[in-house]
């Protein structure tokens, strides 16, 4: 399945299962998945088919049971724990559907937030965070409140979250799961812009209209890939 | 290309912690609340224990723990003894079971007579002074506590040869310029002549010896009609003074021992010290107790705070932290309730402590360390407060924590 001599993210024969009580679930088994830099990939599938699992896996947000995985060429499937936190604030953005936004927080200082784990220099933080929130296009939003934004705006502040620290890799759970169809097209706007920067999207989503956004979409069944 | 593992700032941690307590600033302050009450209830317990610990170190003095003083009664127009103090009266009471040394003594009238010491004319100097003189028993001296500077002090023969001999206190031998004895210097009261056979240094009690002439009761009795002692003065055991005082009046006096005045020590607080005490040990409890619930309310509410905050918790691990900077920000989140708590508590027991002193008009005293320990006390508190919660936030796995706070 290798299509370049250093892909981003090689999956090979992943698999996570969950044990509850004396039965062993599998909640995604046996994937190979290779993603180019620069890919736009969408992973498809309906409910309880185990793609937020391999998401989590990607995002190093959780480990798998067997299998190995390499991340920018590096096998990430057994690094301690500090590796993984460290990739996870430089080198990989999430967005949730939840958007996860402090609510006590401004625009700014929740972008901020991301700043903190990430050896960003303290007089540079507001900076870059203005930056990405530019580039959202929310820049005359920093001093608001997330309560007094919309929905589509939140996203938006959560993408500048999760690009501030210049990532290779955005993972997106349900990006659009709680917006309408005008904005969800907004924010598969924004994607596509990001993209064309040279960042790799990965997106899990159920909706079809966001995976027609993608280069490519897989498509997942009770734990499997079939692409 | 590698990244160095995270890195997070203790000011940044401090930071964020700092901005979770003041996101819920209504929440934070009722929170501290029950640190401060403890806190404020150990400090003021503290503090007023020992301004009042103080106090009763001041008052317990041993020299008028031991002194019984009884005068006669003047009557309404303060001219004469209605009851008069028998001149044996240092035997009556020198019999009684506590009893050191009694002396009497009374004010000798000399009308108007001035005393003068040798015969030597000094042109500029004054010579001649008014001079209390006192008659005195030979016990006076051990019953005051006196010391001699020179000479000696008369006994029971001077007194009743009626000897016109006198021991002079320090200040009236000063102005009267006699510094020695040893050879037997006169002094003159009006024309009436007494040898010099002592001088006063010091006394612990009736201070008016010192500026006086002392004379033999006897001396007193003959040249000036002394009726009786006016005053008696003992000195007793440790201990004994209560007992000395109850039993004295009868002894000089047994058919009205109403009519002597006893002036005993107040009586030696052992009871109100013991009630004190108690007191003291039942308010560190109560501060204890309300610090511990303190504790509790900071533990519970930071243990609320990390279910209510899963979700931020998931988010933060997402974004690269790392389970001790989740621990760290809970941790420092109840530690600084605590220590605002103490530092709050301090300040109002201090306060507590110099409204009470204002009230009884004590000094306030208190150990300069509780002022420093007290919020360091409550520091620790809300530190231990918050170690469960920040191990139950730290041990969250994020995609739990992501799905239970979405």
């Amino acid at each position: 399945m290798q299509k370049e001599a250093e892909p981003l993210i090689r999956l090979e024969g992943v698999s996570r299962a969950f044990r509850s009580g004396e039965v062993e679930v599998a909640a995604v088994s046996d994937v190979e998945l290779t993603i180019a830099v620069g890919d736009y990939l969408s992973i498809a599938g309906p409910s309880g088919s185990g793609k937020s699992t391999l998401l989590h896996l990607v995002g190093l947000l959780d480990r798998p049971t067997a299998g190995r995985y390499w991340f920018e060429g590096e096998d990430v499937s057994s690094i301690p724990e500090g590796r993984r936190n460290a990739l996870r604030a430089g080198r990989i953005g999430f967005v949730f559907q939840a958007f996860y936004l402090l609510a006590h927080r401004s625009v700014l200082e929740n972008v901020m937030l991301a700043t903190v784990y990430n050896n960003i220099a303290k007089r540079d933080r507001a900076s870059v965070a203005k930056t990405a929130l530019e580039k959202v296009g929310l820049g005359h939003r920093i001093d608001f409140h997330p309560s007094r934004l919309s929905g589509g705006e939140r996203q938006r502040v959560a993408i500048a979250r999760a690009v501030v620290t210049r990532p290779a890799l955005l993972l997106c759970d349900e990006p659009t799961g709680n917006l309408d169809s005008v904005t969800s097209e907004s924010i598969l706007e924004l994607f596509e812009e990001l993209r064309t920067d040279g960042l790799t999207l990965v997106v899990v989503t159920h909706d079809p209209v966001v995976s027609a956004h993608a280069r490519r979409t897989v498509h997942m069944r009770d734990g499997r890939l079939d692409q | 290309m590698t990244t160095p593992r995270t890195r997070v700032g203790f000011t940044d941690l401090g930071a964020e912690a700092l901005a979770g307590l003041f996101a819920r600033p209504g929440r934070t302050l009722l929170t501290v609340l029950g640190t401060v009450l403890g806190i404020t209830a150990l400090v003021a317990t503290l503090g007023v224990a020992e301004t009042a610990g103080h106090q009763i170190v001041e008052s317990f003095d041993e020299l008028a723990a031991t002194s019984v003083v009884v005068t006669s009664d003047l009557g309404f127009f303060g001219n004469a003894p209605r009851v008069p103090i028998p001149w044996d009266a240092e035997d009556r009471l020198g019999r009684l079971n506590g009893v050191i040394a009694a002396g009497s003594m009374g004010n000798v009238d000399i009308g108007a007579a001035l005393t003068r010491s040798v015969p030597v004319i000094d042109p500029i100097g004054q010579t001649e002074f008014q001079v209390q003189m006192i008659a005195a028993s030979p016990g006076l001296l051990p019953a005051v506590r006196g010391e001699l500077a020179t000479g000696r002090w008369f006994d029971r023969g001077h007194s009743e040869r009626a000897d016109q001999v006198a021991v002079l206190g320090a200040g009236a031998a000063r102005r009267l310029n006699v510094v020695r004895v040893d050879h037997q210097p006169v002094v003159f009261v009006g024309d009436e002549s007494f040898v010099v056979i002592g001088i006063l240094a010091e006394v612990e009690r009736q201070p008016e010896l010192l500026n006086a002439l002392v004379v033999p009761e006897g001396t007193a009795r003959r040249l000036y009609d002394l009726v009786s002692p006016s005053t008696v003065q003992i000195d007793t055991e440790i201990g004994a003074a209560s007992l000395i005082a109850s039993q004295a009046a009868i002894a000089l006096s047994p058919n009205d021992p109403s009519l002597l005045r006893v002036q005993k020590p107040p009586e030696p607080a052992e009871l109100r010290r013991n009630v004190e005490r108690d007191v003291n040990a039942l308010f560190v409890i109560l501060g204890g107790v309300s610090l511990l619930v303190g504790a509790i309310g900071i533990a519970n509410v930071t243990l609320v705070s990390v279910l209510e905050r899963m979700g931020e918790i998931g988010l933060r691990r997402a974004l690269g932290a790392g389970r001790r900077h989740i621990a760290y920000q809970f941790l420092l989140e109840s530690t600084w309730m605590g220590l605002v708590g103490g530092v709050i508590g301090a300040s109002i027991g201090i306060l507590v402590v110099v409204v009470v002193s204002a009230v009884r008009t004590w000094t306030p005293v208190l150990d300069l360390n509780i002022p420093l320990l007290a919020p360091l006390l409550g520091g620790v508190t809300g530190l231990l407060a918050g170690l469960y919660p920040a191990i139950r936030a730290s041990r969250l796995e994020p995609i739990e924590a992501l799905r239970l706070g979405g």
